[in-house]
C-alpha cells in the first residue's frame, strides 16, 4: 500500500482484529484448564466440582445469626445468612461476612503454647496430652472457690458446660462479659425491664410493625444487641407495608449510622434522654386526654426544654406523632443508658411504651422468650460485677483463671485494672484462637477452634419472638492443631477423675451437645421433629438449629409500669474537661474485628475513614480551637489519656467529641496491632444504678499535639464544608 | 479508505494474499478446534480400560451420578484402598505417581473431561433415572485408555437423543426440548 493509514483507521482495524481474536479464542472449552482435587477422604455427600453448604452460627458477636457457609474442595469460600433462622432470616452483617478472615487469618494460634505472659506469641509448643494434664491438675489442686471461668457474652454450649461443671463441683459460676455487652448496657435493660415490665431479661422491640419509632440512643442498625434482626425489622417498618412508611426519630448527640437513617435526628444534650422521654410522656398523656399517670406526673416540660436543648415545638410535634400513632415504639439504648442516670432513663423510655399501651402487641415491646432448653435468663456480667471480679483477682481470691471468647485486657477500660490484677492470679489459661492481649498475658494458650470449625449451639438473647437454639457445626476440617475447649474440659475432667469426672461424664463435646438437645426431641410446634435424638441431631445440623414455629407472645403487664412516679436525676459527668466524650462501637469492626482486613478496609458508614481511629469534632469547635482535619489531638480525662487524629464532623454537637471503639490493639495480629487508639483508655470507673459502665459519662479536655496523621478516607479530601480546600482560619 | 482496501484485495497480489490469509486462518482454526477436542493430559495415566475391564462399577468411583449434577471423582483413599494391596503399585513407574501423592497427602489434580459449558446445567440424576446406562453417552469404557469423550458432547447430540426418547409423547417432547430445561 502506498498511502499511510490514518490513526483512526488503524484503531478501527486493530479493534476489529482484537474482537475477532477474542471471539476465536473463546471457541475452545475453557473448562479444560479446570482441575478437580478430590480429598484424601471425602464425606459421602460431597461431590467434586460442586460446593457443599453447611448451616452454622456466626460467632462474631452474641446475636446468634444463622449462616450458610459455602465450601469448595474443603475450603470455606463464602458466608451467607441462613434463610430459615428466625433471628436474621438470611441476612448477615459485615462482621459475619468477614468471619472467613478470622478462619484463614495468618496470625492464628496454631498449637497449644506455653506463653508465659510474654509480650509476643512464644510459639513454645506444649503437647495436647500435657495441656490436658495442666488443666486437670489446675482443677484438682485448687480450692474450688478460687477457680474462675471468664467467658464471652454469647450464652453458648460452652457456657452451659462450664455452668454445669461449676455447679457440680461447687466452683463459682462462670462470668460472661464482652465489650459489646458493656456498650449495650445489658444489665440496665434487664433491670429496667424487671422494674417496669415485671420480668428481668432483654426486651424485644418489634420494629417491623411499628409506625412511629423513637430511639433514645439505641444504635440498632449498627451493633446494638441484635443488629441484623433489628435492621431487618427496620427495613420492614420502612418498606414492608405498602400503605404506610414508618417514621423514625433518633435522639443522639452525634449522628450515628442509625441516626443518619432517621427522619428526624435530635442532637440533645447528653444525659437528658430520660428527661425528654418523661416530657414526651406527659405531652402524649395530655394530648390523649384523661388523667396523667403517676409516672409522668412530676415532670416539668419547660425545665426539660431548657436542660435538654430540645425546643417545645419539637417536643409537641413528636408528642402529637406519638399520640396519633397506632404502634409508637420507644427504644432505650446506647449512650442514653451509658450515663449515671442510665437506669432511670431506660425506665422512662420503657414506660413511654406502657403509656401508649404498646406492650405485647405488634409494633410494641415484648419480653424476649427463653430458649427451649433454658431455665432462666442468665445475663452477662455488668461492669460493676466485673470490678468485683477483678477485686477478687487482686485479693488473691482467684488462683486459676480460664479465659475464653473475651479479651478483657483490651475490652475493659484500663482504669479497671484487669491487666494488673492478672499479676495476682498464679495460673492464667487462655483458650483464645488469636494472639490477643489477654492471650499473650496468659501462662498457657490452649487454642480453641475457630467458630467455623466448631460444633455447638447458641441461644440468641434477643432478635426474635420464636424460642430457639441456633446450631453450629464445622464447615471445614480444623486447619491447625487446635482443640474445642469443651473437648479439652471434658477430657481434663476425665483425667482428673473423682467429682470432676462425674460432673462431665461425656465422651466428647458432641456427646454433651446431644445430651442438651435431648429435651427438645419431644417438643411440639418445632421447625422440625424427629423420633429420637440421633435423627434430631442430624436435622439440627442440617437446618442450623431448632426453633418453635409460633412466636411466644409474652405480653408484659402495663399496670405496674405507670403506677410509680418516675424521676430523673441529672446525669453526672466525671472530669473537668469541656467536652462530652462519646465512645461508640465501630459499626464496621465491632469489638473484635480489627484483625480482619476486610473490616479494616470497610469505610465507616458516616465518616468513610478506614484503617484507623479518629476523633469526631464539630467543625465550629475545631475552628475555635484552631484544629484542622488530621491534626492529632490528645484526649485527656480524669482516668487517662489517648491520642487520635481529628475528623471534622458537622453532624455532632459542638460540645461533644466522639471516638470509635475497636482499634488500639497492642497485639491481636499484624492487621490490628499498633493501629489506632482505644477510647476505653480514658473511661473511668463510673457506673449507673444497674451496674453498667457510664461510658458516655466522661468529660474530656482536648489538647493539640502539633502532629498530623492523615486519615485514609474514601470520601473526598475536600470535606463536607470545603475544609480540605485549605481555607484560612 | 475501505474502498482502497477493496481495490487492493481485488488486484492479483491482493487475491493471492487473501487466499494465503484465508488458508492460514482456516488451518489455524482447524488446529485450534482439533486441540480442544483432544483428551487433556492427566496427572496419572489412569486407564479406564483396565479398571472397568476388571469389573469395577462406574458408580463405585463416580457416586454422584446417581444423586445429582456432578458425578464426583474418587478420593485418594478409594484408590489406595485397593492399590495398597496390589504388589504392582510399589513396582510400577506409572503408579509411583499415585504412591507419591498418597504419601505426601496431596490431592490428585484430575482434569475433568466430559465437560459442558457453564450455561448448560447438566444433571446426571434424571438421565440415570430414565434408565440410561453410562456407556450410552460415555462410550464403552472397556476400550478407553486415558479418559476421553467418544463423541463431541454438543447440543445437537443431546437433542437427538432427547427427541428420540420422547417418541410420540408430545408433552415429553416439549419438556425435553424446551430451552429452560437445560439453560435455566
Amino acid at each position: 500500500m502506498s498511502k499511510n493509514i490514518s490513526r483512526r483507521d488503524f484503531l478501527k482495524l486493530a479493534t476489529a482484529g482484537a474482537a475477532t481474536t477474542a471471539v476465536l479464542t473463546g471457541c475452545g472449552p475453557a473448562s479444560r484448564y479446570v482441575v478437580r482435587e478430590p480429598y484424601m477422604e471425602m464425606p459421602e455427600y460431597t461431590y467434586n466440582g460442586l460446593s457443599t453448604y453447611y448451616a452454622t452460627t456466626c460467632r462474631e458477636c452474641a446475636a446468634g445469626c444463622g449462616l450458610i457457609v459455602r465450601t469448595m474442595q474443603g475450603r470455606a469460600i463464602k458466608v451467607e445468612g441462613n434463610a430459615s433462622n428466625p433471628v436474621n432470616l438470611g441476612k448477615t452483617c459485615a462482621r459475619g461476612q468477614a468471619t472467613l478472615h478470622g478462619l484463614y487469618n495468618p496470625d492464628r494460634v496454631e498449637k497449644p503454647t506455653k506463653q508465659g505472659r510474654s509480650a509476643t506469641l512464644t510459639n513454645d509448643p506444649v503437647l495436647w496430652d500435657d495441656a490436658l494434664q495442666i488443666v486437670a491438675d489446675a482443677l484438682n489442686n485448687t480450692k474450688l472457690s478460687e477457680i474462675a471461668f471468664l467467658l464471652g457474652t454469647a450464652p453458648d454450649h460452652l457456657f452451659d458446660l462450664v455452668s454445669d461443671l461449676a455447679s457440680a463441683i461447687g466452683a463459682p459460676a462462670p462470668v460472661r462479659f464482652g465489650a459489646l455487652s458493656m456498650f449495650d448496657s445489658r444489665a440496665t435493660l434487664s433491670k429496667a425491664s424487671e422494674n417496669i415490665l415485671g420480668q428481668a431479661g432483654l426486651p424485644f422491640f418489634d420494629l417491623a410493625n411499628a409506625d412511629v419509632v423513637l430511639s433514645f440512643g439505641a444504635n440498632f442498625l449498627e451493633t446494638w444487641l441484635s443488629p441484623v434482626a433489628y435492621t431487618r425489622g427496620f427495613a420492614k417498618m420502612r418498606r414492608g407495608n405498602p400503605k404506610r412508611r414508618g417514621h423514625f426519630i433518633q435522639f443522639e448527640s452525634r449522628m450515628s449510622q442509625t441516626a443518619a437513617k432517621a427522619d428526624e435526628w435530635i442532637p440533645l444534650l447528653p444525659g437528658t434522654e430520660g428527661l425528654v422521654a418523661l416530657a414526651l410522656g406527659r405531652l402524649v398523656a395530655e394530648a390523649k386526654g384523661g388523667a396523667i399517670p403517676r409516672a409522668f406526673a412530676s415532670v416539668n416540660v419547660d425545665e426539660v426544654v431548657t436542660r435538654s436543648g430540645v425546643s417545645l415545638e419539637q417536643l409537641e410535634h413528636i408528642a402529637a406523632l406519638v399520640a396519633q400513632a397506632q404502634a409508637p415504639l420507644a427504644i432505650p439504648g446506647g449512650q442514653a443508658l451509658g450515663q449515671s442516670n442510665g437506669l432511670q432513663t431506660a425506665e422512662a423510655v420503657i414506660a413511654l411504651n406502657a403509656l401508649t399501651e404498646n406492650l405485647g402487641k405488634p409494633g410494641g415491646v415484648f419480653l424476649s422468650p427463653l430458649a427451649p432448653n433454658e431455665d432462666a435468663y442468665h445475663r452477662p456480667a455488668s461492669a460493676q460485677e466485673m470490678t468485683d471480679f477483678i477485686a477478687k483477682m487482686k485479693n488473691g481470691g482467684v488462683k486459676v483463671l480460664f479465659v475464653h471468647g473475651v479479651n478483657p485486657v483490651f475490652e475493659l477500660p484500663k482504669s479497671f485494672g484487669f491487666d494488673e490484677a492478672l499479676g495476682s492470679v498464679p495460673l492464667v489459661i487462655s483458650f483464645a484462637t488469636f494472639p490477643d492481649e489477654t492471650a499473650l498475658a496468659s501462662d498457657y494458650i490452649f487454642p480453641d477452634h475457630h467458630g467455623l470449625e466448631s460444633w455447638g449451639y447458641q441461644r440468641p438473647a434477643t432478635g426474635t419472638m420464636q424460642p430457639m437454639l441456633s446450631g453450629a457445626q464445622p464447615v471445614v476440617v480444623p486447619s491447625f492443631d487446635t482443640r474445642a475447649t469443651a473437648d479439652v474440659l471434658i477430657a481434663a475432667a476425665q483425667l482428673a477423675g473423682g467429682k470432676l469426672a462425674e460432673a462431665l461424664p461425656f465422651k466428647d463435646e458432641v456427646d454433651f451437645i446431644q445430651g442438651k438437645l435431648a429435651s427438645l426431641v419431644g417438643q411440639a410446634d418445632g421447625s422440625f421433629s424427629a423420633p429420637e435424638i440421633n435423627t434430631f441431631t442430624a436435622y439440627f445440623q442440617q437446618h442450623g438449629g431448632w426453633w418453635r414455629n409460633s412466636q411466644e407472645e409474652t405480653a408484659p403487664s402495663a399496670a405496674s409500669a405507670l403506677g410509680k412516679s418516675l424521676h430523673l436525676d441529672a446525669a453526672e459527668f466525671a472530669g473537668e474537661g469541656e467536652f462530652f466524650f462519646l465512645p461508640f462501637v465501630s459499626p464496621t469492626l465491632g469489638e473484635a474485628g480489627a484483625n480482619k482486613p476486610w473490616l479494616q478496609e470497610l469505610p465507616d458508614p458516616t465518616t468513610t475513614v478506614m484503617w484507623n481511629t479518629w476523633l469526631e469534632m464539630n467543625p465550629e469547635t475545631a475552628h475555635e480551637l484552631h484544629i484542622e482535619n488530621d491534626d492529632v489531638v490528645r484526649i485527656v480525662s480524669e482516668a487517662g489519656e489517648v491520642e487520635a487524629p481529628v475528623y471534622l464532623y458537622p453532624a455532632i454537637r459542638p460540645d461533644v467529641v466522639a471516638m470509635p471503639f475497636g482499634q488500639g490493639h497492642t497485639a491481636y495480629g499484624r492487621f490490628a496491632a499498633g493501629r489506632g487508639s482505644n477510647p476505653a483508655d480514658v473511661l473511668g470507673l463510673h457506673f449507673n444504678e444497674a451496674g453498667d459502665l457510664a461510658f458516655a459519662g466522661m468529660k474530656v479536655k482536648i489538647e493539640p499535639t502539633g502532629r498530623t496523621q492523615p486519615l485514609s478516607r474514601l470520601e473526598s479530601r475536600i470535606g463536607v464544608y470545603g475544609e480540605g480546600l485549605g481555607e484560612e482560619h | 479508505m475501505v474502498r482502497k482496501i477493496i481495490e487492493w484485495v481485488i488486484s492479483p497480489m491482493g487475491r493471492i494474499a487473501a487466499l494465503i490469509t484465508a488458508l492460514s486462518l482456516f488451518s489455524l482454526a482447524a488446529y485450534g478446534i482439533y486441540q480442544t477436542q483432544q483428551p487433556p493430559e492427566q496427572p496419572i495415566e489412569f486407564t479406564h480400560k483396565l479398571h472397568v475391564g476388571l469389573g469395577i462399577q462406574c458408580l463405585y468411583c463416580h457416586p454422584g451420578a446417581l444423586r445429582g449434577p456432578s458425578p464426583g471423582l474418587p478420593t485418594q483413599n478409594k484408590c489406595w484402598g485397593c492399590h495398597q494391596q496390589i504388589a504392582k503399585t510399589f513396582e510400577s513407574e506409572k503408579l509411583a505417581v499415585l504412591v507419591e501423592h498418597i504419601q505426601n497427602n496431596e490431592p490428585i489434580k484430575w482434569v475433568p473431561v466430559a465437560q459442558v459449558p457453564d450455561f448448560v446445567h447438566f444433571t446426571h440424576r434424571p438421565h440415570i433415572a430414565a434408565g440410561l446406562n453410562c456407556e450410552n453417552c460415555h462410550g464403552d469404557m472397556t476400550q478407553v485408555e486415558i479418559a476421553e469423550n467418544p463423541q463431541v458432547m454438543n447440543m445437537g447430540w443431546c437433542l437427538t437423543c432427547h427427541k428420540a426418547r420422547a417418541g410420540d409423547d408430545e408433552e415429553k417432547l416439549i419438556k425435553l426440548t424446551d430451552c429452560g430445561t437445560c439453560h435455566y
